[in-house]
């Protein structure tokens, strides 16, 4: 814990408390709240969440965000077409997705982000490190847009490893 | 130009409210709680995104539209966690093959 | 039929649709099924809270939304954490949290 940058710790602390100015408003009497705020929510987060070596490459990350936008309008739609449809149209089951990144917060990033994917929602992981996934359809092709979107994470966390 | 803004508002309002509705509709239809799950993490995110972006034309001074996107963020990051963490509970109370 | 008036309506439509939503989850079974009921205030809850501090032009609603997202998904994380440590299997799993 001792080795972690200073400038990492600066940068956190800088982020936390201009979030927390925004969400208060610029009051300099409130000021020592803040900066107590601040320099607990750094602490927290450097103890949690220890600054990674890799770096983020903004261009890929705004592509993942465009793209997360765009899988969480279609997720919510596929949703209400199914659960508005007369018929009710679902076949519900599990896939299995060996999933590249290593366990750890990349991973759980992977699952939150693909969380909003229509018809897929994560479910743990399976006894050989697999994520499972739980789909309303299985018979949509799942596993081909899990890839797109872990593709485009490790592009965006700066990955190397079989870099497509 | 108001009534532009107040047409988008009224217009992503609904919008947001139909999600809402499509989201309960799936929670009283869907089967077992995995697929209930889905209906209510994805359609009701989308529902209250699309309810933010109609409230930011109608907010008066810039802080309240820093605010809402806040909320929005923390609602969304919430509806991703906690919709993997509950889909393993729910998956560990009755193991499916 | 002015923007506040709308959305106030739209208030009570998304308040309506979560107290709906609410009978599908006391009726449970399983506790995955009640442990809903947090993530639909989480977002449904939200959508209302938040058309009702815009129609009314309530500053303070906002902030009462913004704990409330932030309590909603630390409901929820427990719940997981409690479910997946109370069957005790699979520790591998838990700690990847």
């Amino acid at each position: 814990m001792r080795t972690i940058s200073v400038r990492a710790a600066m940068a956190r602390g800088a982020g936390f408390l201009g979030f927390w100015l925004l969400l208060i408003g610029p009051n300099p009497a409130d000021l020592v709240a803040g900066l107590c705020a601040a320099a607990a929510a750094t602490w927290t987060s450097l103890r949690l969440l220890p600054p990674g070596d890799g770096r983020l490459r903004y261009a890929a990350l705004a592509r993942l965000a465009l793209r997360f936008g765009q899988e969480s309008i279609m997720g919510g739609a596929d949703v209400a077409r199914r659960a508005l449809s007369v018929r009710l149209p679902l076949r519900p089951g599990f896939i299995v997705y060996p999933v590249r990144l290593p366990p750890g917060p990349a991973c759980n990033t992977f699952g939150a982000l693909t969380s909003v994917l229509p018809g897929t929602l994560p479910a743990g992981v399976d006894d050989h490190g697999a994520l499972l996934y739980h789909c309303l359809d299985v018979e949509q092709p799942v596993a081909v847009q899990l890839a797109i979107d872990e593709g485009l994470l490790i592009r965006a966390l700066g990955g190397t490893h079989d870099d497509t | 130009m108001s009534l532009v803004l107040d047409i988008f508002t009224i217009v992503a309002v609904s919008a947001g409210a139909f999600f809402f509705l499509a989201g309960t509709v799936g929670l009283l239809r869907f089967p077992d709680t995995l697929t209930r799950l889905h209906a209510l993490t994805k359609a009701d995110n989308l529902g209250l995104g699309l309810v933010v972006m109609g409230l930011l034309p109608q907010a008066e001074q810039p802080f309240a539209v820093i605010k809402l996107i806040a909320i929005w963020l923390f609602a969304l990051l919430a509806g991703a966690t906690v919709g993997q963490l509950m889909a393993r509970a729910a998956r560990r109370e009755r193991p499916t093959p | 039929m002015t923007i506040p008036d709308f959305l106030l309506a739209a208030a009570v439509f998304v308040l309506a649709m979560v107290a709906l939503g609410l009978v599908r989850i006391l009726r449970g079974p399983e506790e995955a099924d009640r442990m809903m009921a947090t993530q639909l205030f989480g977002t449904g809850g939200i959508a209302a809270l938040l058309l009702l501090g815009v129609a009314t032009q309530a500053k303070a609603v906002l902030d009462v939304a913004l704990t409330l997202a932030l309590l909603a998904a630390f409901a929820s994380v427990a719940f997981a954490r409690s479910a997946s440590s109370s069957k005790g299997d699979d520790p591998k799993e838990t700690s990847r949290q």
